[in-house]
């Protein structure tokens, strides 16, 4: 009966935590199987443990070429997408002026449209324009659908600030300028980080658009997808598993920072 | 000691005529908003237009394409690939129910009973979507591979059988199954699920739970008539956000399905990047938006939420 | 301590002039005229949605008047922006900058201003405000009270002409709000710079300012010294308002020498002084009489013939006593006023002076004032209050 209590008690508990097992299965699996040997082409059955593609990581030819094609190109989607999202976000949040609800319906539609939709047509305005596709054509897609998630992010941090604080600075003698670099912005900060971030993992995990308007420039997710038809080297799972534990890392070694910091202060 | 014996700090009168500053910033929203503004309009609104005017165009690669207002493109398109339409409504209807059911107590387990574990439960969650969804995704043929113990499981508890009854499964197999695909959309968009249903939850004030006991509410009663309702506009979001990218993917049907699982997508992909019909993958696309435009919009309508921004 | 040079010109003044605000269709201010002399405390008092806040942001320059002028001394200041102007404000919640500590919220202005040497002016007015210690905090580290300390010292330390209080106090404690109101007093003397405080409290008001305008629907009602204010009231807003008023409908039944004989209902007659009526009195008029309800002495009816002659009096019943410690407040039933309200002192207490008692009112006619028969009763009471602020959203 004691048991039966608890297991009601925790019934939610439970669930939840076999919904977490089910997010993190693959990349249990994709962390396994970067040290498998195969035998064939495929990666997908065990057959013996091995090291040697953590050894060598870039072994497989365009590899890791396609990595820093992707690398590059989320950063500079990043730096794009950020910069004109933000500047959308404030207009947004602290101007009143016409058309706002089409600016927001704007903003607001790539986040509500397939991406098969958005990549097709894409690929039909570059087609029209004789556009040659590659590194820009990918960019610019790729700016085109972070940037509303960076007005998004932007803007819930800059709604939740108080405009007195900026009346304050004005009121500090800070001119306009002013007023933005040494409070609005420090200020906003956070949001725009999140922004950015969020931006620079879409960017660099996007497929389906970028295989559309790609041409024959090949970025990461691309070389993933190629291998899945001609073969998946285990390098895939090296590359996959080392980027999920740096950003684990990342992540909890700025929590134990900023946990410190906190604690010293007070 | 603070001595105030220096004049207050000069500054500079200015004559009364000079025009107010807060004039001169009118413009300055839509000096902001202009090159993003640009940008969505000009690679977000005008393709749709593009595409529009494509979908009705006749012609050939060779030849060229002129706009002849050939209407039954549309008509040919969908009595050619209602079946893949309809599959895409399906699947993604079903991995979004999925989500809901798996996501919603992990939401739940996140904001009210993780405590000092709420920071780590959320990086996990967050943290698989720094490995490629493309890696993830192959990692599903692995787990669900014919004679795996995944498959292995399900066939001794006699649930494939039921699956196969259902059409979601065919014999001893998973993978190259409509089940796989589903089961692979459900896990590629369930973070969206979670983090808007976790949003939400997170919102409700605890204090909301107390007083519904303290009213004579049994927990499932708090959930069901406080709870639930609260969190909303995160079941809103998150359905949308499954729902939508579900139905245009065509990454799960291809990797993990066979050809009877194609989507709407496959279709759009292959029409446009291997058949180089453009007009007919123009009109599916064209259709498969029109149908998510209507479908959210009566969605939303239905769900009285209109703040999803 | 602090010594002022600049004490006896006029650059601290603050000159308003036809100012007022409209948003849309709806009046926050209505046109204004104002003068603050330099080196007063001067408050504005008022429910909220009064327009005292939006009058105090117009001086500031964080909003635009709708028409009229703002003077600062002799220099027009009505479309300058809030960085032009050399005045500081104290915002409500305080508006700390949390990326900053607390040494760079206070060396803001300075440095906005190109200073380059903050370090000794800084660490002065941080002593000034006894928060020498907390310099590197940042501000989320520090009590309400530290907080609002610091939100003073960021303010002050930049000299202004002129300085704004937009409800200081209202986010602390009782206890700590009276600290704080003396604490504000002394270095309002100290430094003499001109202050304007907003506020809803009527008390702080009365504790802090020298001078104390009432505002009331974007008017200002009346303006005065606390004293005056109190005892003379020309509305029943203020009546009403500040402290407690009892108010009495009554008819001018005749004048002799310098005093107004009244009628009041059952009451019989009233004695109110001619120049205690702000109010046109003829003969067969009506006027409201009021008298504040700590004049008032209350005697068992058994004990009415002991009343000294020449006093006010009014029969009731006692509806209500209720004890707070240094006095006992009654409410009594009376023919004239349903609710009068007394407050005795616990000096000799009549046992005999419970609910249901009958009672004889009475006070020394010089403690009664005359207001306008022509207004709510009501104006100014809390119940009122509410359907003001409403009417104003």
């Amino acid at each position: 009966m004691a048991f039966v209590n608890w297991l009601k008690r925790n019934l939610v508990v439970i669930a939840g935590l076999v919904t977490l097992g089910y997010l993190l299965l693959p990349n249990v699996v994709v962390t396994v199987f970067s040290f498998n040997q195969p035998k064939g082409r495929f990666n997908y059955e065990w057959q013996q443990f091995s090291t040697a593609a953590w050894q060598d990581p870039c072994g497989v030819a365009d590899m890791c070429g396609s990595l820093s094609v992707s690398l590059q190109i989320a950063l500079w989607a990043t730096v794009g997408a950020t910069l004109l999202g933000t500047m959308i976000a404030f207009a947004l949040v602290r101007y009143r002026f016409r058309a706002r609800g089409a600016v927001n319906s704007l903003i607001f539609m790539p986040m509500a449209m397939p991406e098969v939709v958005m990549a097709a047509s894409l690929l039909t305005l570059f087609l029209n324009m004789g556009a040659q596709l590659g590194f820009w054509t990918i960019l610019i897609a790729h700016i085109m659908f972070c940037l509303s998630f960076v007005v998004t992010a932007v803007k819930a941090r800059v709604m939740s600030m108080d405009p007195r604080l900026e009346q304050a600075a004005q009121d500090l003698y800070a001119g306009p300028l002013q007023t933005f670099l040494r409070v609005t912005l420090p200020i906003a900060a956070p949001g725009i980080a999140a922004g950015a971030l969020l931006a620079f993992a879409l960017s660099f995990d996007d497929f389906i658009i970028t295989n559309f308007n790609a041409g024959s420039t090949v970025t990461f997710p691309m070389f993933v997808w190629g291998s899945a038809q001609r073969g998946t080297p285990v390098q895939i799972n090296v590359i996959g598993t080392a980027m999920f534990l740096v950003a684990v890392l990342l992540v909890l070694a700025s929590m134990v920072v900023s946990n410190r910091r906190n604690r010293q202060k007070a | 000691m603070a001595t105030l014996t220096e004049a207050p700090p000069p500054l500079t009168p200015t004559a009364p005529e000079e025009t107010p500053p807060r004039k001169r910033g009118r413009l300055v929203p839509y000096w902001l908003l202009l090159p993003g503004i640009l940008w969505l309009l000009i690679f977000f609104a005008l393709p749709m237009i593009y595409q529009a005017s494509t979908s009705v165009q006749t012609g050939s690669l060779e030849e060229g394409y002129k706009v002849t207002w050939h209407l039954s493109t549309y008509w040919d398109a969908l009595s050619e690939y209602y079946p893949q339409f309809l599959r895409s409504v399906l699947y993604a209807g079903s991995a979004t129910v999925l989500c809901l059911i798996l996501g919603y107590p992990l939401a739940y387990l996140i904001a009210f009973r993780a405590g000092r574990w709420r920071n780590l439960i959320m990086i996990l969650v967050i943290a698989p979507f720094f490995t490629s969804f493309l890696i993830r995704t192959l990692a599903w043929k692995t787990i669900l591979a014919d004679g795996g113990p995944v498959v292995g499981a399900l066939n001794t508890l006699h649930v494939l059988d039921v699956t196969s009854w259902l059409g979601m499964t065919s014999g001893d197999r998973v993978l190259a199954t409509p089940l796989a695909v589903v089961c692979g959309l459900t896990y590629n968009f369930l973070p969206f699920m979670v983090l808007p249903l976790y949003t939400s939850l997170e919102r409700i004030d605890v204090r909301l739970h107390e007083a519904a006991g303290d009213l004579y509410a049994k927990p499932v009663t708090t959930f069901r008539r406080v709870t639930f309702p609260l969190s909303m506009p995160g079941v809103v979001s998150g359905t949308l956000l499954t729902f939508i990218p579900a139905a245009g993917d065509y990454v799960n049907a291809d990797l993990l399905g066979s050809t009877d699982t194609r989507m709407v997508g496959n279709v759009i992909q292959t029409q446009f990047l291997r058949i180089l019909d453009y007009p007919t993958a123009a009109a599916l696309s064209f259709i498969l938006m029109a149908a998510i435009l209507i479908m959210v919009t009566l969605y939303i309508r239905k769900s009285g939420t209109e703040d999803l921004v | 301590m602090i010594t002022v040079t600049n004490k006896t010109d006029h650059g601290g003044d603050v000159r308003l002039t036809g100012i007022s605000k409209t948003y849309g269709s709806f009046t926050a201010v209505h046109p204004l005229d104002l003068t603050v002399p330099q080196g007063s405390f001067f408050a504005l008092l008022g429910a909220s949605g009064c327009g005292k806040t939006t009058t105090l942001r117009m001086i500031a320059g964080l909003e635009e008047p709708s028409s009229g002028t703002v003077f600062l001394g002799d220099q027009e200041v009505t479309h300058l922006p809030p960085y032009k102007r050399p005045v500081n404000t104290v915002f409500q919640s305080y508006a700390l900058f949390p990326h900053l500590d607390i040494f760079e919220n206070v060396a803001f202005g300075l440095r906005r201003r190109g200073i380059k040497s903050v370090k000794k002016q800084v660490e002065d007015m941080l002593d000034l405000v006894q928060l020498g210690e907390q310099a590197r905090k940042k501000p989320h580290q520090l009590s309400g009270g530290q907080q609002q300390r610091v939100a003073v010292a960021r303010a002050l330390i930049n000299h202004p002409k002129v300085l704004l209080l937009d409800e200081p106090l209202g986010a602390l404690d009782l206890k700590l709000r009276r600290q704080m109101q003396l604490e504000l007093k002394r270095i309002q003397t100290e430094v003499g710079i001109t202050f304007v405080h907003v506020t809803h409290d009527q008390e702080e008001a009365m504790t802090m300012a020298d001078t104390v305008a009432v505002m009331n629907a974007g008017r200002v009602e009346q303006l005065g010294s606390p004293t005056d204010l109190y005892e003379n009231p020309q509305t029943t807003f203020v009546a009403n308002f500040l402290g407690t008023s009892n108010l009495i409908e009554a008819e001018v039944d005749s004048k002799t020498n310098g005093d107004i004989v009244l009628k009041a209902g059952g009451a019989g007659k009233l004695v109110l002084p001619e120049a205690r009526c702000s109010a046109p009195t003829t003969t067969g008029g009506r006027v409201l009489v009021g008298v504040r309800p700590e004049k008032i002495s209350l005697t068992h009816a058994d004990e009415a013939g002991e009343i000294p002659e020449g006093r006010n009096r009014i029969t009731g019943r006692i509806a209500d006593s209720s004890f707070i410690g240094v006095s006992t407040q009654y409410v009594i039933d009376s023919p004239v006023c349903p609710e009068f309200e007394v407050y005795a002192q616990n000096i000799d207490r009549d046992a005999r002076l419970v609910p249901g008692a009958e009672v004889v009112l009475h006070w020394n006619p010089a403690h009664t004032f005359g207001l306008d028969a022509a207004q709510s009763l009501l104006a100014g009471t809390v119940d009122s209050a509410g359907i003001d602020e409403q009417a104003a959203v």
